[in-house]
C-alpha cells in the first residue's frame, strides 16, 4: 500500500517556490486569527508524490484501460485533442470577470455550442451555465416554475416523474419546492399513459421523460403523453441523459418537449474524472426563454474600434434574460467542459447523426452478439432481454433472472466475473423494473472486434461456476468490499495516532 | 466525412448479421411525425488539425491573464499549479473513469478523494467533508439548506438563515435558488464601515438556521469578530464560514473557532482559472450535519479477505437511493478537478502552505502600502487585515478606470457598484502568489497617471 498520509518528511516542500515579495514579519493579522498549529499535511517529494498517485491510477480503471460498457453512463472515448485544447492559456488562464472583448473567443464558441444545441434539440435558446446534468434538470424546473409563477398559476405544484426514471429527476424536481407524483410504468418500463391520465390536471406543472427511457427503448407514446400534459396546462421536461441515441433522427422539439438538459460531458465526451466535471446545458422554448439563468450569449454589430478584438464579422455579448432565475453557479458555467465538448461536436458537425447512428448500432450488435456467442456456448438459457423490443437505441437490458433462478448466479456475481476479465461491468440493478438488471451501452467509439470479444468473454463468465463467481473478483486490487462495514464504522478521514 | 467511427465501413456486414438492410431499420421505431427529415443544418466535420488550428485562433483571441498584468480576483484568483500535478491528472485510469460504482477496480480515485477528505478536513478543522460540490457557490447554498434541515425543528426562526450582505449577488442568486423550494427565507447580516461584521447585527441571528458568513469577506478583510458568533447563537444554529482556502496557511481554521459548516472555492488549490468552471466546491461539516450533508463521501473499509479498502458510504443521502427526500441532487461532481487539489496539496505539505499563504499575504501589504500613497486614492478599510484583496477609492469611477487601465495592458481589479449599487468609485484590487512587485509598481503608477487626468478617458 502507498498511504498519502504515510509520508512525513523534512520540512523541504514537494516543489519550491519563490519567496514572499516582503519579509514575514510584515503581516499581521488579529491575533485570535493567527493559525496555532498547521494542518497535519504529508510531507512528501515530488518523486514521492508522482509514485504516489501513479500507483493509486494503476488501481483505478478507465475508458483508457479497457471496454467500458456502463449503462446510461455513455462512456466514449475522450480524444485527446480535446484535452491539449483545454490546456490553452486562451481558456485556462482566462477570468469570468473580464471584459468582453477579452473573451471574445470564448463567447464565439459558447455562442456556437448555444446554436448547435438548439438545433440538435429543436429547441429555441440555450444556456450553457449549469454544471452537470443534475442542476440542469434543476434549472429548467426553476425556469418553469417562475414562468408558471408570472402567469399565475401558482396552484400548479406536482411534478410527474415515471417510477424508472433516474433519481436526479425527483430529487431536483423536490429541491424546487415540487411535489413529486411519481407513476409506476408498464412492464417493459414504458409511459403508462392510463396512469398518466389519471393524475393529470391542472395542479401539474410539469412532467419529466427520459426517452429512449432507461431501459434504452424508444417511447413511442411520448408525444401522446406530451399532448395530454399540454392540454391540462402543464409543461414537458426532457431529460437528455441518452440524448446519444437520437441526434439528427429526432429531437425533443418533434416530440413536444418545452425543455431539455444535455449531459455534454457524456454526448460531446468531457471526460468523467471519476466522478466529475460535467456540463448540463438546458434548451427551451421561446416561452421559457427569459427565464434562462444568465448569462446567455448573443450577437450584435461590432461598435466602432470592437472590430480589432472581434473574432467574427460580429460581436459576441454576455445577455441578461428579462426575468432570469438568476445563477445557478457563481461563474459561467463549466467553460473548460464545453470547450472539450465543442472540439468533439466539431469533429461530428452535420455527421452527429453519423454518431448517434453508429451508437445505435454498436448498441443492437452488442445485444446479437451476446446472444449469439451465449447460444454458442450453450449459455442461453441464463439470461433474456429485459425488455423485448426489436431494435434498442443506444443501450439495452438484459435480465439475469434465469441465472439466478437455475445456478444462483446474481447479475451482481457476473458483473464481478466481468471485472476478472478486464472489464468494466456493466450497470446492474438499474432499472429495478428488470429483475436482475444488467444495463449495456458500448456508445459509438468501439469497434466490432471489441464487441465480439467482449461478447465471448461474456458467454464464458456464464459458464464459470456458481461458487467461484460469487468469489469474484479475485484478480483486482481488492476484492469485495464491505460496504456494510464501512458504513457500520465510518472512518471519513486519516485517524491520525490520537482517533 | 465522420471517418474516426471505428466501424465505419462495416454497417452493411453488421447490420446484415442482425438480419437488418439499413440502418433506418435501427430507427424504425420512431413515429413517422417525429422523424428529422432534412440533414442537420450544421458545417462538415473537422479533421484533429482543423479543430486545434480553430481552437488556437478562436481561444487565442481571448486576453490570459498571464499575458496582460491581471490584479482580477473577486472569487477566482490566479495560481500556481505544479507541473507534476497535469502530468498526473492526464492519466487515462483517473481521467476517463466513472464514478466509483464498482469499488474493486476504483480503489485508486477512491482512496485518493478518502485523502482529499482529509486534507480539506485538516485544513479547515473540522472532522468531515466530502468530495466536492460544484463550485464555492453552490457549497454556500447547500451549506445553508443542510442547515435547516439539521436545525429548524429546534429553531425559533424557523426556515431562516442569516447571511452576510456583502455576499456578492452571483453568490446571493445561487443561494436564493437553492433556498426557495424549501421555503427558506435569507435575512441579512449588517456590516460595519470599516467593512467587519457588525456583531451587534448578529444577535438577531439566534433562533434562526444558520448564519454564513465569509473569511476573509468579499472585501478582502479578514475579520477578527467571526471568532464571536458561535458563542452569540449558540449550538442550535449553524454557524457556516466560506474561506479561501489558501489563507489557512496562517489564518485560523473556523473549525477552531466554532464554525459547524465550512465551503468555499477549492480552485486556488490545483486549478487554474478556466473562466470559472470547472473548479470545485470544498464542504466540510462537524458529526451532527453528517446524516443529512450533500455530496459524496468515501469510507475506508475492509474487503472479504480482510484488506484495507475503500468504498462510497452513506449513500443513502443521495439521489440514486433516496430519490425526492435526497439531501442533494448532485451526482455528478467535480472530483477531478478535487483530485488536482489533493495533489498541489500534497506537494505543498504544511510548511508549503504556510509559505504560499505569505506569499499571498505580503503581496497584498505591498500592494495596499502602494496603493494608498497615491494621491486620490484611498484606502477605505486600511486599518484591516488583508487577504488577497482589498478595496481602494477612487476620485472618478471605477469602471472608467478600468478601461484606462485595460488600454495600458492592465486588468485593474473588479468594478464594485457591480456587487454594490452606489459604490460607483469603490475597485476591488486582487493580488496573489503569482503577482510581482514590479506588477503593483506597474499599476501605482498607472493609477496615479490616471488621477492626475482632469479629463475621464473613454
Amino acid at each position: 500500500m502507498s498511504r498519502l498520509f504515510d509520508f512525513a518528511g523534512g520540512t523541504g516542500m514537494g516543489y519550491s517556490q519563490p519567496e514572499p515579495l516582503l519579509s514575514k514579519n510584515k503581516v499581521a493579522l488579529p491575533p485570535n486569527l493567527m493559525r496555532k498549529e498547521l494542518p497535519r499535511w504529508p510531507r512528501l517529494s515530488e518523486p514521492e508524490m508522482v509514485r504516489h498517485y501513479t500507483w493509486l491510477s494503476r488501481r483505478n480503471f478507465g475508458i483508457d484501460t479497457g471496454f467500458y460498457p456502463l449503462g446510461s453512463c455513455t462512456m466514449k472515448h475522450n480524444p485527446r485533442v480535446n484535452e491539449v485544447i483545454a490546456q490553452l492559456p486562451g481558456i485556462a488562464d482566462i477570468h469570468p470577470h473580464q471584459p468582453e472583448h477579452h473573451l471574445q473567443g470564448l463567447l464565439s464558441i459558447y455562442h456556437e455550442m448555444q446554436h448547435m444545441l438548439a438545433i440538435c434539440s429543436g429547441m429555441d435558446d440555450v444556456t450553457l451555465q449549469p454544471v452537470a446534468g443534475a442542476q440542469g434538470e434543476f434549472t429548467a424546473v426553476r425556469c418553469v416554475q417562475e414562468y408558471f409563477r408570472k402567469r399565475g398559476e401558482t396552484q400548479r405544484t406536482k411534478v410527474i416523474v415515471p417510477d424508472s426514471a433516474h433519481g436526479t429527476n425527483p430529487a431536483s424536481a423536490a429541491m424546487a419546492g415540487y411535489d413529486i407524483v411519481e407513476i409506476p410504468s408498464l412492464e417493459n418500463g414504458r409511459i403508462d399513459l392510463e396512469a398518466l391520465k389519471a393524475v393529470i390536471d391542472d395542479t401539474v406543472a410539469l412532467m419529466m421523460i427520459t426517452n429512449p427511457n432507461t431501459l434504452g427503448l424508444f417511447e413511442t407514446d411520448v408525444p401522446e403523453a406530451s399532448d395530454i400534459v399540454h392540454a391540462a396546462g402543464g409543461q414537458m421536461y426532457y431529460d437528455g441523459a441518452n440524448f446519444n441515441a437520437i441526434l439528427g433522427r429526432t429531437s425533443p422539439g418533434l416530440m413536444g418537449f418545452d425543455a431539455v438538459h444535455f449531459n455534454l460531458h457524456k454526448t460531446f465526451s468531457q471526460p468523467h474524472g471519476g466522478g466529475g466535471p460535467g456540463s448540463g446545458p438546458i434548451g427551451v422554448k421561446s416561452h421559457l426563454a427569459e427565464f434562462l439563468p444568465s448569462p446567455v450569449v448573443k450577437t450584435r454589430p461590432i461598435v466602432g474600434d470592437e472590430a480589432k478584438f472581434a473574432v467574427d464579422d460580429m460581436w459576441y455579448t454576455w445577455y441578461e434574460p428579462e426575468h432570469t432565475i438568476g445563477k445557478v453557479q457563481q461563474w459561467h458555467g463549466n467553460a473548460g467542459a464545453i470547450i472539450r465538448c465543442w472540439a468533439y461536436y466539431r469533429r461530428y458537425g452535420y455527421g452527429l447523426k453519423d454518431m448517434s447512428e453508429h451508437a445505435v448500432l454498436n448498441a443492437n450488435y452488442l445485444r446479437h452478439a451476446l446472444h449469439r456467442e451465449a447460444k454458442k456456448a450453450g449459455v442461453s438459457h441464463m439470461f433474456v432481454d429485459g425488455a423485448e423490443a426489436e431494435v434498442a437505441k443506444h443501450e439495452f437490458t438484459l435480465s439475469l433472472q434465469p441465472a439466478k433462478e437455475a445456478v444462483g448466479v446474481s447479475a451482481m456475481d457476473v458483473a464481478k466475473g466481468l471485472l476478472d476479465m478486464g472489464y468494466m461491468a456493466p450497470t446492474v440493478y438499474f432499472p429495478l423494473v428488470v429483475p436482475e438488471c444488467m444495463m449495456f451501452e458500448p456508445t459509438e467509439t468501439e469497434s466490432r472486434d471489441t464487441l465480439d470479444t467482449f461478447a465471448k468473454d461474456f458467454a464464458q463468465v456464464l459458464k464459470v461456476d456458481a461458487q467461484t463467481l460469487h468469489e469474484a473478483p479475485i484478480t483486482t486490487p481488492v476484492r469485495r468490499v464491505d460496504e456494510v462495514y464501512a458504513a457500520r464504522n465510518l472512518c471519513l478521514k486519516h485517524p491520525f495516532d490520537e482517533e | 466525412m465522420v471517418d474516426q467511427l471505428p466501424n465505419r465501413g462495416l454497417e452493411t456486414e453488421m447490420l446484415e448479421e442482425m438480419g437488418f438492410s439499413s440502418i433506418d431499420d435501427l430507427f424504425s421505431d420512431l413515429p413517422e411525425h417525429v422523424r428529422m427529415s432534412e440533414p442537420l443544418p450544421l458545417p462538415p466535420p473537422q479533421s484533429e488539425e482543423e479543430i486545434i488550428a480553430d481552437a488556437r485562433r478562436l481561444l487565442g483571441a481571448n486576453l490570459a491573464m498571464g499575458e496582460a498584468v491581471s490584479f482580477l480576483g473577486a472569487g477566482i484568483y490566479r495560481n500556481y499549479v505544479p507541473a507534476s500535478v497535469f502530468q498526473l491528472i492526464t492519466r487515462g485510469e483517473f481521467l476517463t473513469s466513472y464514478t466509483p460504482y464498482q469499488p474493486e477496480v476504483s480503489q485508486g480515485m477512491l482512496q485518493a478523494m478518502w485523502e482529499f477528505q482529509t486534507l480539506i478536513s485538516e485544513l479547515v478543522g473540522l472532522p468531515i467533508a466530502n468530495l466536492s460540490l460544484y463550485d464555492g457557490s453552490t457549497a454556500a447554498a447547500e451549506a445553508l439548506t443542510c442547515a435547516v434541515r439539521v436545525h429548524t425543528r429546534k429553531a425559533s426562526q424557523s426556515d431562516t438563515v442569516y447571511i452576510s450582505e456583502l455576499v456578492p449577488p452571483d453568490r446571493m442568486s445561487v443561494m436564493h435558488n437553492y433556498c426557495q423550494g424549501a421555503g427558506i427565507t435569507l435575512k441579512l447580516l449588517k456590516h460595519n464601515a470599516d467593512g467587519t461584521l457588525d456583531i451587534d447585527s448578529v444577535h438577531s441571528a439566534a433562533g434562526s438556521c444558520g448564519v454564513y458568513v465569509e473569511q476573509p469577506n468579499p472585501l478582502g478583510i479578514l475579520d477578527g469578530g467571526l471568532t464571536q458568533i458561535k458563542e452569540i447563537i449558540g449550538k442550535n444554529t449553524a454557524l457556516i464560514v466560506g474561506v479561501q482556502p489558501v489563507s489557512l496557511g496562517l489564518v485560523e481554521a473556523p473549525g477552531n473557532y466554532g464554525a459547524d459548516i465550512i465551503v468555499g472555492e477549492g480552485q486556488p488549490f490545483g486549478s487554474p482559472p478556466t473562466g470559472g468552471g470547472p473548479i470545485y466546491g470544498i464542504f466540510a461539516c462537524s458529526k451532527p450535519y453528517l446524516r443529512l450533508m450533500p455530496g459524496r463521501i468515501v469510507g475506508r473499509s475492509i474487503d472479504v479477505d480482510g484488506k484495507e479498502a475503500y468504498c462510497l458510504t452513506l449513500s443513502t443521502r443521495e439521489q440514486h437511493i433516496r430519490r425526492h427526500r435526497a439531501t442533494s441532487n448532485i451526482c455528478t461532481n467535480e472530483t477531478l478537478i478535487a483530485l488536482m487539489g489533493a495533489m498541489h496539496m500534497s506537494l505543498l505539505g504544511p510548511e508549503g502552505l504556510e509559505h504560499l499563504a505569505y506569499r499571498n499575504m505580503t503581496a497584498c501589504v505591498l500592494a495596499k502600502q502602494k496603493l494608498s500613497e497615491i494621491s486620490g486614492v484611498s484606502v477605505p478599510h486600511i486599518s484591516s487585515s488583508h487577504f488577497n484583496e482589498f478595496v481602494i477609492e477612487l476620485p472618478r469611477s471605477a469602471a472608467d478606470c478600468l478601461k484606462y487601465l485595460d488600454s495600458v495592458g492592465i486588468i485593474g481589479g473588479f468594478d464594485l457598484n457591480r456587487w454594490y449599487n452606489g459604490r460607483t468609485n469603490w475597485l476591488l484590487v486582487s493580488v496573489t502568489d503569482q503577482t510581482k512587485a514590479a506588477e503593483i509598481d506597474l499599476l501605482a503608477a498607472q493609477l496615479a497617471e490616471w488621477c492626475s487626468m482632469k479629463e475621464v478617458v473613454a
